[in-house]
């Protein structure tokens, strides 16, 4: 669906390259996150997918063509989510769906049922200049999946929602991706790469420097130890265990037989500290 | 079709925008003034104010407009549909030549009534507010902020109205042929009394030969600072 080949990147008029040689590839209904601290290339590698900048070197093909050629016939087939959901302020959420709709040659899915999925139906007839940011990132949502697309960029799809707006967003995307949508996502937020990509690339200074899916770097790179927090007379105390054996080790055995456990866990790494020491840098 | 269907959408913007009513009280300070000018001068200042709002109205809206999208972000997003920068283009010039042939006509019905010829009139309405729409969009284009875009609009279309002064009976030079507005002025005047078959097709043909290279001007502006982020233009 998506094969990428020594790509490399500079801006015009800058002297040192954003990208350096990205190789990846990206299989139909696959859930791709790229993962990193800004500045590190990965919305320049979604604007060469999206055929925004054409002036790199290597290749870049995406639903069989090179990015470079194409022309606007390509957004039939193609849905894009800013990170910035901009619309035009004074119209409708739903005059905002359905102008762009009006714009794909393709029949485009009813405005309406986006609206309902994402629960705005009850705004339909509200100027968007009157949305909160998390209600134009649901609109923002809609409209970038309207024309079914085949291949679909969501740039911090789930920035300034909720709890509860976020995690309904999750599950849509994990539809379309049953669907067999090819979904990129571009993101800061650990939580969702984990939750929604099958694998994600940490971009590093323009190199990707692991690709992997979520689970698989978490536990190559996390303890194989289990941290037992529990009760004692005297107060809380937290003892770790290696997971080898851990049925035969008896000290374990005594504790979780005659105290109260307070909390147990697995001791995997998180994104967020495979992200921090990947690329040295904390989340903010 | 995407065009018709971004032309009325243009429409929609216009009139949400306020544009329409603001251009109905203009006309109304027109239509009053005009009753005021003297029978004998009624026709020429007729023709000059025809020429310089009606006609030229789209230098500044569509530069106000494109300026208006951009500021509301919409260009990022409308430019990852498949609609084509042409389509864009030409809603924005047919869009503002109704606004320019309603104003036109609302001033000329209620002053000197129907133009004698109406092909010429429309023509010459249609064909100048496109021109202007299209320097109006090429100033905003390469403007980063309203101040820059007036001056630039201003500069831009100086050139274009020297013509002006040949009809005020001021300077004249053979030059003034090769500018569209030689071609405006004479189709307004033949809305009086009719050209000649050969004024008529030069002052058609010298207004599409501009109205040509600036589509191609706007279209490579908008395609390299638009539509591709690297094309070595300011990014709108």
């Amino acid at each position: 669906m998506i094969k990428v080949q020594e790509l490399n990147y500079t801006y015009p008029g800058q002297d040192s390259p954003v990208l350096n040689g990205l190789n990846f590839d990206i299989q139909q209904g696959e859930v791709f996150g790229f993962l990193g601290p800004s500045g590190a290339g990965k919305s320049t590698t979604q604007n060469i997918l999206i055929g925004k900048l054409k002036q790199y070197s290597g290749s870049a093909v995406v639903l069989d063509q090179e990015v470079k050629s194409v022309g606007s016939e390509y957004f039939e087939r193609v849905g894009v989510a800013f990170e910035f959901p901009n619309f035009y302020n004074r119209f409708t959420a739903l005059e905002n769906l359905r102008h762009f709709g009006s714009l794909y040659r393709k029949r485009c899915s009813d405005p309406m049922d986006l609206l309902q999925q994402v629960g705005l139906i009850e705004a339909a007839h509200m100027k968007v200049a009157d949305f909160s940011k998390g209600m134009k990132m649901r609109l923002n949502y809609c409209r970038a999946v309207q024309n079914n697309p085949d291949v679909l960029f969501l740039d911090e799809p789930t920035s300034g929602l909720d709890p509860v707006n976020a995690d309904m967003l999750k599950k849509l995307i994990k539809q379309r991706k049953n669907a067999g949508t090819t979904i990129i996502l571009t993101t800061h937020n650990m939580q969702a790469a984990e939750q929604l990509c099958d694998r994600v690339a940490f971009v590093v200074n323009g190199v990707i420097k692991i690709i992997d899916s979520p689970k698989n770097l978490m536990l190559r790179r996390g303890q194989r130890k289990v941290r037992i927090e529990y009760q004692m007379q005297e107060g809380k105390k937290t003892s770790e265990f290696p997971l080898t054996d851990i049925g035969d080790n008896t000290e374990f055995l005594s504790i979780i037989r005659s105290h109260p456990i307070v909390t147990i866990h697995s001791l995997e790494a998180t994104l967020d500290q495979i992200f921090m020491d990947v690329t040295g840098e904390s989340l903010v | 079709m995407r065009l018709w269907k971004l032309f009325l959408f243009d429409l929609r913007f216009q009139w949400k925008h306020g544009l329409y009513f603001v251009y109905f009280l203009v006309c109304m300070v027109y239509i009053g003034g005009l009753s005021i000018v003297p029978e004998a001068y009624l026709d020429n200042t007729l023709l000059l104010l025809t020429f310089s709002d009606p006609s030229a109205l789209g230098l500044i809206l569509a530069g106000g407009i494109l300026l208006l999208e951009r500021d509301q972000g919409v260009f990022e997003n409308l430019f990852v549909t498949p609609v084509k920068t042409l389509e864009y283009i030409l809603a924005k010039c047919f869009s503002l030549s109704c606004l320019s042939l309603t104003v036109a006509f609302a001033i000329h019905l209620s002053s000197t009534g129907w133009p004698v010829s109406l092909v010429q009139f429309v023509l010459a309405i249609v064909l100048t507010s496109s021109f202007f729409t299209l320097i109006g969009l090429a100033a905003a284009i390469r403007s980063r902020s309203i101040n820059s875009f007036l001056l630039l609009s201003q500069l831009y279309s100086l050139i274009f109205i020297l013509p002006v002064l040949d009809y005020l009976n001021l300077f004249t030079t053979s030059l003034f042929a090769v500018l569209p507005v030689q071609g405006t002025l004479m189709l307004l005047e033949g809305t009086s009394h009719p050209l000649t078959i050969s004024d008529f097709l030069y002052a058609v043909c010298i207004l599409l030969i501009w109205i040509g290279l600036a589509v191609w001007w706007v279209y490579s502006l908008l395609q390299r600072s638009v539509r591709t982020q690297d094309g070595d233009e300011k990014h709108v």
